[in-house]
Order: structure tokens, then sequence, then C-alpha cells
């Protein structure tokens, strides 16, 4: 039996993901199994979903601690999910990433396995800007990383996704010709997100959720070119995030750990002075700072 | 240097679990600059439970009480009941529901409220779903849209009957201060919060929240849907005083066409040209029922 876990951030596809590995596996004539981790599916938060592929029908139904294989959609989520937990000996990592895996920090050392999926995705216009969708790139690339199902088959599963299943099936043929595989590079003491702090007495949640970060859920951030700005402070008043404070002289300046890149901003900038620009990295997890 | 238009102060804190482009979060966060710290929030089960309370924090600098989702009317009478025993004048007591727990599940509750005149402010913010738990069909969804229990396929072409009006449900308990409010319209939407702090008895403010992940647009259009949906008479703003004087807060001239706001969600993706015409006259019938309804009479 051979365990996939996946790790990405809602809206990116995880799930989808793991239904269309199982349903690749099915069409290869394998009994699978897939199924999401229940949580908080807020898009960009992270997400979780498995996938068991045998010869012969599985009986276990328990989520994946100890998995063959872990497929994660997103590089900033190597920070801050333990993604490697569990990761059996002899295991593969596979990243949704533009670098070779030699430079993919690995708490353990691990195959590891690399494809830009992400531009692969928006090379053939799936989903968003500010969220492409990159599941199909991925098992592409899964498929020629690990052999455990076929190109064919992956393609195959490729129908009853809800948009653009030519594009969809180019995207794993890509994922499947870019997949680069090597070594991580081991960082023995890695960054992970920390356990809570036991329960405080008195109220439950004493601790202001600005202790939070969450600007890794986005993509795209907001660059204020204050040239063209009016002051107008627009832009603060319809931020959802409270991500935007005025300076004294009524400038505004974003808070990089508390913007999730929604682009209300820069939409509702009447001198459009606000631009949404690719997210280099994440800036830390959605954890305690 | 533009002056600012709503108060500076902010009692939501960033870093909470929303999703992006949550109108709802901006909701929240326009609403206690109007109440301020001294205000307990009261809520059900709904999106807002979760953005509030990512262990161990919290996203409100006010006071929170989780409740059950059928319960918010009857926590705000508890709550001001204790308040009143303690002896705390100086409390804002607010109840904040999504429209699943207050058009359907707690529909009793919120009545058995506003006629035990509770004073406390009831907000129910409406994504006219139940999207907490994955986008089903709630009494508040509109006519047509898609949902997961409403789906696109087959014979089922998305939600068959029409929306609750539950602002009218809440007038029938008169006297009691209502409104609609809309992010979209962070002045108007400060004052409407500022007039039922400054009021005694049950009050009730509805609030448009469009939802990115349920209405399936993309997360930077939100304020602009909701000034569509206003404008188009979808959402009209207004409020009823005590007195029972409707007055409508926004007219800006002739409505728009409603085909700009549906057609920018892809909830309403499958409507036809004749499912969108319909719509279009039901939203003006409503719109001029309003009109009638409205103290004094428009010119
Ligand atoms: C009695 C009861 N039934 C069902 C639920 C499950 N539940 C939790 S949140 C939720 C959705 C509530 O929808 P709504 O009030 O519209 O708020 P939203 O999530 O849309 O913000 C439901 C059904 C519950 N908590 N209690
Ligand atoms: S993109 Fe702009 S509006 Fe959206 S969270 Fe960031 S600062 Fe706020
Ligand atoms: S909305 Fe645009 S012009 Fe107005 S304050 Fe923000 S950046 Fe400046
Ligand atoms: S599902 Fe909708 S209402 Fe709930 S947090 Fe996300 S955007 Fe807000
Ligand atoms: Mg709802």
């Amino acid at each position: 039996m051979l365990e996939v876990r996946f790790h990405g951030r809602g809206g990116q596809g995880a799930v989808l993901a793991s239904e269309l590995l199982a349903h690749a596996a099915f069409l290869d004539g394998k009994w699978p199994q897939s199924f999401p981790f229940f949580g908080v599916e807020r898009r960009g938060a992270p997400v979780t979903a498995y996938v068991r592929i045998d010869d012969r029908p599985i009986a276990l139904r328990t989520s994946i601690t100890v998995p063959d294989v872990v497929v994660v959609l997103e590089t900033g989520l190597l920070r801050t999910v333990p993604v490697t937990d569990g990761l059996r000996e002899g295991g593969l990592l596979l990243v949704n990433s533009a670098l070779p895996p030699e430079l993919i920090e690995v708490p353990i050392p691990v195959r590891t396995a690399t494809v830009d999926a992400t531009g692969i995705a928006r090379a053939r216009g799936l989903g968003s800007p500010t969220m492409p969708i990159v599941n199909t790139a991925m098992l592409g690339a899964l498929a020629r990383a690990t052999g455990v199902v076929s190109l064919d088959a992956v393609r195959g599963s490729i129908v009853h996704v809800p948009a653009k299943p030519r594009e969809n099936r180019e995207a794993a043929a890509d994922g499947f010709a870019a997949v680069r595989s090597g070594e991580g590079r081991h960082l023995p003491v890695a960054r992970r997100a920390e356990r809570a702090p036991p329960l405080p007495e008195g109220p439950i949640a004493a601790v202001p959720s600005s202790t939070l970060v969450t600007s890794s859920w986005r993509t795209l951030r907001p660059v204020i070119r204050l040239e063209k700005c009016t002051r107008c402070n627009f832009c603060w008043k319809y931020c959802p995030d409270d991500a935007i404070e005025l300076d004294p002289s009524g400038f505004p300046v974003i808070r990089e750990a508390h913007c999730k890149g929604c682009g209300i901003c820069a939409a509702e900038c009447p001198p459009k002075t606000i631009e949404m620009v690719l997210d280099a990295g994440a800036r830390g997890g959605w954890g305690v700072r | 240097m533009a002056k600012l238009t709503i108060p500076a102060e902010e009692y939501m804190y960033p870093g909470h679990a929303a999703c992006p482009g949550c109108g709802a979060a901006l909701a929240m966060r326009l609403l206690l600059k109007g109440l301020g710290p001294r205000t307990i929030v009261s809520m059900p089960a709904c999106c807002w439970t979760v953005i509030a309370t990512p262990y161990p924090t919290t996203a409100l600098a006010t006071g929170l009480l989780d409740h059950p989702i059928e319960a918010t009317g009857a926590s705000i009478s508890g709550l001001r009941a204790a308040a009143d025993a303690m002896g705390l004048k100086d409390l804002e007591i607010v109840g904040f529901a999504g429209d699943g727990g207050t058009a359907d599940i707690g529909l009793q509750s919120l009545s058995g409220m506003l006629e035990r005149r509770t004073d406390a402010i009831y907000v129910m913010y409406d994504n006219e779903a139940y999207m907490n738990t994955g986008i089903q069909r709630s009494g508040s969804t509109p006519a047509g849209a898609w949902t997961t229990t409403t789906p696109v396929a087959g014979a089922s072409h998305g939600k068959p009957e029409p929306k609750k009006d539950v602002m009218g449900i809440v007038r029938a308990h008169h006297p009691v201060y209502a409104a609609t409010l809309n992010p979209s319209f962070p002045e108007d939407f400060l004052r409407k919060v500022e007039r039922a702090r400054g009021l005694h008895g049950p009050r009730f403010l509805h609030v448009f929240s469009p939802c990115p992940p349920g209405w399936k647009y993309s997360s930077e259009r939100t304020i602009e849907l909701g000034r569509l949906a206003t404008d188009s008479g979808i959402f009209p703003l207004y409020e009823v005083g005590e007195d029972g004087v409707l007055s409508i807060t926004r007219r800006g001239g002739a409505l728009k066409p409603v085909a700009e706001y549906f057609r920018a969600q892809g909830r309403f993706a499958h409507l036809t040209e004749a499912e969108i015409a319909a719509i279009q006259a039901a939203a003006r019938a409503n719109w001029e029922r309003l009109l009638r309804l409205a103290t004094p009479p428009p010119a």
C-alpha cells in the first residue's frame, strides 16, 4: 500500500487533487481511497488531504500519519506546517517550486522533487492570478516522480474538474515533463509552527489575533506608489483585515504580516496607485509569531 | 489629506481567520468602530465564530460569547438581564449572527427578544447561505442562486424560492429600530450603528455581506458588488425608526440594471436572460413598494 499526503492552501485544489489521484489509480486498475482532513478550509489557509492506493481493497480508514509521499502545493507551507512529519524513510517530498530540489530546505534528509506548478498553471490560464490552480500540474509531476500512476490515467481522471479540462490535462503533461528529482537541502533545525501555549486561566482566548501572521495566505500583495496617492484613505476604509494603517501625515502603510492580498484596496483606490504584484515568498505562517 | 469619515479606532484585530475579501469581516470592523470597546458580542455557530477565534486568540477587543446557533436572541436577553443585575449600565449588548442562524434556525429566539423588548442590538450579517458548513441554501438565499443544496444539474436550476423578508418580520414587532446596512457604504453604515447605539430597546441591523467563495467571485470585487447590489435595488438601504417612519438612505437616481450584479457572480452564471428579466421586475417592484412606504414620499 502507498500512502500520499497533500498539503495545500484552501482554494488551490488540494482536496480535488487527492480525488483525481485516487480516480487515476482506479483507472490504472488499483484500489484507491481519498479523503480530506476536516478543518478550516478558508481560501489561503492550510489544508490537508489523503490518498491510499493498493492492489486490493483497503480496510484502513484513519488519517495518514506515516506517508510514503508528501505533496506540497506551495513552498511557504514548508516553513509553517510540519509537512515532513512521519514521512517514511526512502519516501518522497514533492514541492511546487521553481527552484531545483537542492535549494529546498527540508528538516530531514529526504528525496525531494520540484516542479514549477504555479508557472504552469499561469501559463495554462488555470485559476485566477490571486489563486492559480496548481493541482493538475502537481499530479503530472507526481506520476513521473513516483510512477505510482501513469500520465494517461492522470489525464483520464481530469474529466470532472470544475473548469478547463483540456488546459488541466495539458498542465498535467507539462508537470510530468518538467519535474526535477534530487535531494533537499537538509537543515536539521527547521523553522516550524510553534505549538499553541497551554489554556490560559480566565477568559479562554485573551490573546489578540494580531499576534498571528496571515500574509502567507496570499499570492499577490499590494504595492502603493505614494507619488500618486491623494491620501483619500479609501484603501484603509475598505480593508476587511485592518491590514492598512495611516501614518501621521495620512499616507497608507500596509501591515505586511496581516494583509491577505484580497486586492480590494487596489480595486477601490481612485487614482489606481495600488498595484497587486506577485508575492515573492510567504512571510511566515498562520501560527504564533 | 482627506479627513476621516468614519472613526479611526479599531476594535477588530487583524490576523483573524476570514477568507481574503470577506464582506462579513469588514462589516464587523465597521460595526465595532461605531460601538466601541464597552461591548459584548454574542455569537452563534457561523463563519464569524471561526473567524474570531483561531485558538488561543480572539479577533475582538470587546467581550465575546459563543452560544448555540438557535440562541442569539435568548443569549442577548440573558446578557442584558445579567448586566442589569450587576449594575453595568454602559454595556452595549450585541448579537451577531448569520442569515441561517437568524432567518431560519434562530427565528423564534429573535422574535422572543424583539417581543420582550430586550435592550440590545441584533445584527444579522447576510451572506445568503450557510457558508461555514459549505454553502447550503438558507431562507435568505435569493431565488436562482446556486448553492450545494440547490445545485445546477438535471431538473435543479438553483434555488426556486425567493429570499425571506427578515426586515418585514422584524418590523412586525414594532416599535423597533430596524435598518439595512452595506459595508460598501461605510459612512451610512456608521451613521446607522451610531443611531442604533443612541436608542434603547430592541434594535435590528440587516448587514449585506458579500462572500467570495460562496458567491463565486474574485475577492477584490467585494466592495463593487455591494455597491451594485444597492444601486440596482437588490439590497436597498433604508431604516425604520421606532416611530415606524421608513426612510430610504440612498436613492442615487434611477436604478441600475440588475444584470451587472448577477453576471459578476458564479452562483448566478446559469441564469438565462429571461430569468434575469424576471429578477429585474421583482427588484423594481420591491423598490417601488419601499418608495411608497417611505416618509416623506419622494417628490
Ligand atoms: C443546531 C445546529 N445545527 C447545525 C449546526 C452546524 N452549523 C454550524 S455553522 C452553520 C452555518 C450557519 O450559517 P449562517 O448562520 O448563515 O452563518 P455563516 O456560516 O453563513 O456565516 C451550521 C449549519 C449547528 N452548529 N447547530
Ligand atoms: S490586499 Fe489590501 S484590502 Fe486586501 S487585505 Fe491586503 S491591504 Fe487589505
Ligand atoms: S486609496 Fe489610493 S489614493 Fe487613496 S489613500 Fe489609498 S493609496 Fe492613496
Ligand atoms: S466563507 Fe464567506 S462569509 Fe465565511 S469567512 Fe469566507 S468570505 Fe467570509
Ligand atoms: Mg450565512
